[in-house]
């Protein structure tokens, strides 16, 4: 599985103070620690970015690019930004993200096109959000054959499902599931596109000290039919054992949990106990909440 | 081929829970089928019941037509309770407002020997509120729970800022606890958790908050649709508890409710019929007359059959 290290993101005020500053310092430890705990990507999430657009993206880039040599996905919904982010990219970058939104049809996938890079291309469409697994697939196969016209192939698209917070009244653990199903389905109607998500949004809400649980027993699901990357944490040790296939009895409980075991739990570690209850939420076997491992 | 009536059996089972003790009890909950499946497996021993509001202060606002049927006892809980329990009522509901801070902010031993004196003159099972300043219910609550020890009262709300305090003393000195949060079932199910990490499970009702007719009824009616359904078909047993629908309050605090009367009768009806249709195990009205209207409706037997 391909991970694309989130850490760079203009949300995290570190970071956005450093962007503005220009302290080159931040960001280059941020990037380098995600490559040495094996990031494949580094994202840049800049967020709008109205102001000396073209000026801080090169800054940002290059900054990157002197310390790392890995490839970037530029991650801004800024049109104007994305470009002069791809513009400056030595490796071929990720174009993130383009959706089914006319808007992005038709400033951003040209852009990727132009650029030829790899593009997300999430399932959001002028409507908002496909509320179920068929319509997100409709939803994505119109989006895809769009960017086909434009001389983007399949194997160029990465597609998103969007993930949302498994903690937001009921729905959320129905959605959960909805994802799963549309990765598990996606080559079947897309052969050849690749995929990805915004895995860390599953555990959003939820108090930090439970969320890594959660991000890991997802991207472990998720991995289990096939997704190709995720945008996540890599610097969450557990997390990034689970991408390089290690834990293979904790695996093997998600999985049974997955196929609806009723598992006895009693000679189970804490640990093996905390993955499987985990993974009985993200199925929606049993109803979230905040307490979910107390139970 | 012969046509068979498809009958489901669900897992779970609403757990039955009594109120009050010796003469003086209810029971509700103990159903295994949802609200009104008749058809299928499994039965609704406790039809849901009813309970009228009484405040233990005279109300600031005195909406004319919600309290002409009580005259002057409305200065008098004591008597107001009496009076309610003329009208076929399976319990009393008293309402601490006076211990609010933002009303008399009244002390929390003078609430408890109020409560006390009810539960001694009354012949019908209590619930009791606190106001909802989960700081002073915190002090009043525990304060009701102790001086009323061993009368099986139902008490709320128990909230999350305080359900340890308030909790514990429900615990110590064998009462209910109404367990209350905000419109939202995942937080329902945490404070159900919390709470019973202590608590016995069959020592606690939920209140999910009941909003009024066009004021949200919406959220209250797929929220308790959704724990029963949750309780009864996959067997939650975080959500397996009875549910109490204080709603008498909320629509006669509505504009509508309170421009005349049959508005009003028709508003706190149509929410309680609502909430009732959705599950709810015991419903607080304020109205005497929307009492009877609601109980006409649904039937003698409170099962919407004849």
């Amino acid at each position: 599985m391909i991970i694309i290290g989130e850490n760079i993101h203009v949300i995290a005020k570190d970071v956005s103070t450093a962007i503005r500053e220009r302290n080159a310092q931040v960001i280059q430890s941020l990037a380098k620690e995600q490559a040495q705990n094996g990031a494949n990507y580094i994202d840049l999430n800049v967020g709008p970015m109205k102001k000396d657009t073209e000026e801080t993206m090169k800054w940002l880039v290059n900054c990157v690019q002197e310390v790392v040599d890995l490839p970037l996905s530029i991650d801004t919904m800024n049109p104007v930004a994305m470009e002069a982010g791809l513009k400056y990219c030595k490796k071929r970058p990720l174009l993130n993200s383009a959706s089914g939104k006319t808007d992005s049809k038709t400033q951003m996938l040209p852009l990727a096109k132009k650029y030829n890079c790899d593009v997300v291309i999430s399932v959001m469409t002028d409507k908002g959000m496909p509320p179920e697994v068929e319509s997100k697939i409709e939803s994505i196969m119109e989006t895809v054959s769009y960017a086909n016209e434009l001389g983007i192939p399949n194997e160029d698209i990465w597609v998103d499902p969007i993930i949302l917070p498994v903690s937001t009244a009921g729905e959320g653990q129905r959605i959960a599931v909805g994802n799963l199903e549309f990765i598990k389905i996606l080559q079947d109607v897309l052969p050849g596109v690749k995929s990805t998500v915004g895995l860390s949004n599953v555990s959003n809400g939820v108090p930090a000290h439970l969320r890594p649980i959660l991000n890991r027993t997802y991207l472990v699901m998720l991995n289990r039919y096939g997704l190709y990357s995720a945008i996540a944490d890599p610097l969450d040790e557990e997390l990034m054992a689970f991408v390089r296939g290690e834990n293979p009895e904790i695996t093997d409980l998600i999985y049974r949990t997955m196929d609806g075991e009723e598992i006895d739990l009693s000679p189970l570690s804490q640990k093996e106990v905390a993955y499987v209850k985990t993974a009985r939420v993200l199925m929606a076997q049993t109803l979230y909440s905040d307490a979910w491992l107390e139970v | 081929m012969e046509y068979k009536e498809p009958r489901e059996a669900y897992k779970g089972v609403i757990r039955e829970i009594t109120i009050g003790k010796g003469e003086k009890t209810l029971k509700i909950g103990g159903e295994n089928i949802l609200p009104l499946h008749f058809f299928d497996e499994g039965s609704l021993p406790n039809p849901p019941k009813f309970a009228l509001e009484v405040l233990d202060m005279e109300p600031t606002e005195k909406t004319p037509h919600l309290y002409e049927p009580f005259g002057d006892v409305i200065s008098d809980p004591i008597k107001w309770a009496k009076k309610c329990e003329g009208f076929g009522v399976d319990a009393i509901c008293l309402t601490l407002l006076s211990t609010d801070p933002a009303e008399k902010d009244v002390p929390a031993d003078e609430a408890a020997q109020l409560v006390k004196q009810m539960v001694n003159e009354i012949k019908k099972p209590l619930i009791v509120y606190g106001s909802g300043d989960e700081k002073k219910d915190a002090e009043v609550l525990p304060k009701v729970a102790q001086v009323c020890s061993g009368d099986n009262l139902l008490i709320g709300p128990v909230q999350k800022e305080n359900f340890e305090v308030v909790g514990k003393a429900i615990l110590d000195h064998g009462h209910v606890a109404i367990a209350q949060s905000p419109l939202d079932i995942n937080l329902l199910k945490e404070l159900n958790v919390k709470l019973c990490k202590f608590l016995p499970p069959e020592r606690v009702v939920i209140d999910p908050l009941s909003s009024a007719l066009g004021y949200g009824i919406e959220y209250s009616f797929s929220l308790i649709e959704r724990v029963k359904q949750i309780g009864i078909i996959t067997k939650d047993s975080m959500t397996m508890m009875p549910i109490i629908a204080n709603l008498g309050d909320e629509c006669w605090k509505t504009k509508q409710a309170k421009e005349n009367k049959t508005q009003g009768l028709l508003w706190e009806g149509i929410t309680a019929l609502s909430l009732y249709l959705a599950g709810a195990n015991i419903l607080v009205l304020k109205h005497p007359e929307t009492l009877k209207l609601v109980k006409e409706t649904i039937g003698g037997n409170g099962t919407c059959q004849n």
